[in-house]
């Protein structure tokens, strides 16, 4: 659910995917308050967490859901993903079941959420490419042939991340537009026109008055 | 110690010329109950006073609820009105809040004290289900409350503040005229109706969403206060029947234990214990608030407390691998009421920008989850072998005994069994402090009692007084006494009588 329009903030909901281990984690508190394994962490969770942008003038607050991983919680994946505009389902380039995980959960999502949701594919941990299971042209090629976009990062050297998250809110930010610009098409009083809406109108041009938010 | 009593008697006796007509009659009930009655009583005995007392306490709480409905009447005639007259300066915005605030004092104080002799009270509920008085009183007092609040609130935004009044007022009479909306039908009418709005506020404000936030949040509070018990665990569901299956499967659950579920809380550091308390509070508290964003608060406050719970036990930030365990062993451990109403009046009714995005939305859709976890938990969910699974299920065995069975490398009591042993401790606190309160409730009503039975003897030991007295100086006339002059004159018998006019007839 974007929230937004022209000069307005957006709002969107990522969820982050994966195998347990791969580094999710890792990636939103780098990305987020810029730690890598730090045990003196003063963050109380990890779990969402929040980041506010400004792309191209346009303010945008990004919420980030982690997900349960776990096998056994494997059938609520709908319940957290539902609503949201972006998906980053991550694997460990040094392990291939990590990868196969990720495939499954792309079939997922393009199942229950269609083509509007942004997929972002990531392997992490490319500071230990020496022992990548995951061959980069692979990955790549399954990205492109399922919609998603694939990046690399390393949350122990902090590359690729910033490029991974700006990416994903500007295709987020498309996709919002687009779906504006449907809904301006004589769509926009579907809402107000649907059963059970009284909204008195005696005055259409409400006089704007300052001091909107004096009452704290 | 009567004695200074009866002196006490004799004197009224003596001063008070007309007050020793004593009537037996004066003093019984006035109901004829034939018990005595008492002055302060109103004269009545004390079982026919508490009925009186109760029946007027009965009206009183009707006769606040048409107060109530009239002073919202009149506030909004007089918001109306002062929206009206924009020209007059801060200075009279002041002093039109200051006899705002005079009255509602005035109001308040009337409403606990005045015996209220009014009439005609409006019956409140519609359906069959009548709330208990004290609760219908409370909720109307909270209803009054949140309306001045949303009027106070609105009047800082002077002309539009007006218009989303009038706009969210109009909003819920439509609703009440239609009865027979489904419960998915009343959510999307809500929907519609905040969307609407929020859609208007936006080009209002100019596109801050902080300012529309602020606004709708209000606009929730106002209008999901009002509609509250219409909307909530609706007849046309079936959301009480799950409510009662949640309920009655988590009971049947009870033997899951903290390591079945691989929590990453060690219940033994006090602290964390502490936590997890806190967190069963929160989670059962929601249902006790009216506002889908005050029980989503519930919500946030529960898991913050989990996840200063793992950050404890683990000593790092808490993922989502953490935290759904632990939420689901909260809501095991907390059987939180109405569950599944609660969970779908929040889905029906909060203001969708909270949910999708917000961090509160995160948390509540984890205890969806959790839920859901619970429904369909089965014998792998938690790493045992389908026959152990089913022989807990079933009660035949419990997992405690297995463990010790199997030898597991188990050092002192389970963190469960620590748990436990702290909501019993907690459980026993409370009894206590039950049985502390209803003791001295006891002793207040032993010392009423005897009270009451004190003045009653006072009462008949001073009708004994009176009969007593009255035996012993009847009333008898005497010959007026002689005349002042010669008052002291010990002489006097011997003098002859004094001379008597005499009547000449002629
Ligand atoms: N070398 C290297 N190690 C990493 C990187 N990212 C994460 N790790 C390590 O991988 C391990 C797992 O990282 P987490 O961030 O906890 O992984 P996760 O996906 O959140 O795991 P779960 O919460 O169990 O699902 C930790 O020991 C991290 O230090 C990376 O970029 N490079
Ligand atoms: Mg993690
Ligand atoms: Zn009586």
């Amino acid at each position: 659910m974007a929230s937004g329009g022209s000069g307005k903030t957006y709002s969107f909901k990522v969820v982050l995917l994966g195998e347990g281990c791969v580094g999710k984690t890792s990636l939103v508190l780098r990305y987020c308050e810029n730690k890598f394994n730090d045990k003196h962490i003063t963050t109380l969770q990890a779990s969402f967490l929040t980041k506010k942008l400004n792309i191209t003038g346009k303010r945008v607050n990004l919420a980030i859901w982690d997900t349960a991983g776990q096998e056994r919680f494997h059938a609520l994946g709908p319940i957290y993903y539902r609503d949201s505009n972006g998906a980053i389902l991550v694997y460990d380039i040094t392990d291939e079941d990590s990868f196969q995980k990720v495939k499954n959960w792309v079939k997922e999502l393009r199942k229950m959420l269609g083509n509007e949701i942004c997929l972002c594919i990531v392997g992490n941990k490319i500071d230990l490419d020496k022992d990548r299971h995951v061959s980069v042209e692979e990955a790549e090629s399954y990205a492109e042939s399922v919609g998603a976009k694939h990046y690399h990062t390393s949350a122990k050297l902090n590359k690729g991340i910033e490029e991974l998250f700006l990416d994903l809110c500007k295709r987020m930010m498309e996709t919002a537009q687009a779906e504006e610009r449907l809904k301006g098409n004589g769509a926009s009083q579907s809402a107000s026109s649907r059963r059970g809406v009284q909204i008195v109108d005696d005055e259409p041009q409400a006089t704007p008055a300052g001091g909107c938010c004096s009452s704290g | 110690i009567c004695s200074s009593f009866l002196d006490l008697v004799k004197k009224k006796l003596r001063t008070e010329r007309r007050g020793i007509h004593v009537d037996q009659s004066d003093l019984l009930c006035k109901k004829g109950c034939g018990y005595y009655g008492n002055a302060a009583w109103q004269g009545l005995c004390s079982k026919c006073w508490r009925e009186e007392y109760q029946r007027a306490r009965q009206k009183q709480i009707q006769d606040d609820w048409a107060l109530a409905e009239k002073l919202q009447r009149e506030e909004e005639a007089a918001y109306a009105s002062s929206q009206g007259a924009t020209s007059l300066g801060p200075f009279s915005k002041f002093e039109e809040k200051k006899t705002n605030e005079k009255t509602r004092k005035v109001t308040t104080v009337k409403k606990f004290f005045s015996p209220s002799s009014r009439t005609a009270p409006k019956k409140e509920s519609q359906d069959g289900k009548t709330p208990s008085p004290s609760i219908s009183r409370q909720s109307s007092m909270e209803t009054d409350r949140v309306s001045r609040d949303f009027v106070d609130f609105l009047k800082n935004l002077q002309k539009p503040g007006r218009e989303i009044h009038k706009q969210c007022r109009a909003f819920i009479e439509s609703l009440s005229c239609k009865k027979d909306l489904s419960a998915d039908e009343l959510s999307e009418c809500v929907q519609d109706f905040y969307q609407n709005m929020s859609d208007r506020l936006m080009s209002h404000f100019k596109g801050s969403s902080e300012c529309v936030e602020q606004v709708m949040d209000q606009v929730e509070k106002y209008i999901m206060t009002r509609l509250y018990k219409s909307v909530f665990c609706p007849e046309t569901t079936d959301d009480e029947k799950k409510d009662l299956a949640t309920q009655n499967r988590i009971r049947a659950l009870h033997w899951v234990t903290i390591q079945m579920l691989c929590v990453s809380m060690d219940e033994e550091i006090p602290e964390v214990s502490d936590n997890v308390v806190k967190a069963i509070t929160d989670i059962i508290e929601m249902d006790s608030k009216r506002v889908p964003r005050d029980k989503l608060a519930c919500i946030t406050h529960c898991s913050k407390h989990i996840f200063s719970a793992i950050k404890i036990t683990k000593n790092e930030p808490a993922s989502a691998d953490d935290f759904l365990p632990a939420l689901i062993y909260i809501v095991l451990k907390a059987n939180p009421p109405r569950l599944q109403s609660n969970i779908q009046y929040i889905t029906r009714f909060c203001n969708p920008s909270r949910l999708m995005t917000g961090e509160d939305g995160y948390y509540f859709t984890n205890l969806c989850c959790a839920v859901a976890f619970i429904e369909k938990l089965d014998a792998q969910s938690l790493n045992l072998s389908p026959e152990d699974f089913e022989r807990y299920m079933s009660g035949q065995a419990s997992p405690r005994q297995h463990d010790s069975d199997a030898g597991w490398p188990q050092t002192g009591p389970a963190p469960s069994t620590v748990a436990t042993n702290t909501a019993l401790a907690q459980l026993h606190d409370n009894l206590e402090a039950l049985l502390g309160l209803s003791s001295r409730q006891e002793n207040l009503m032993e010392a009423a009692q005897s009270l009451q039975s004190d003045l009653v003897s006072w009462q008949e030991s001073v009708q004994q007084e009176v009969k007593d007295i009255l035996e012993k100086y009847p009333l008898e006339i005497r010959p007026p006494a002689a005349s002042a002059i010669d008052a002291d004159n010990v002489e006097n018998d011997r003098l002859p009588p004094p001379l008597t006019p005499q009547v000449f007839a002629g």
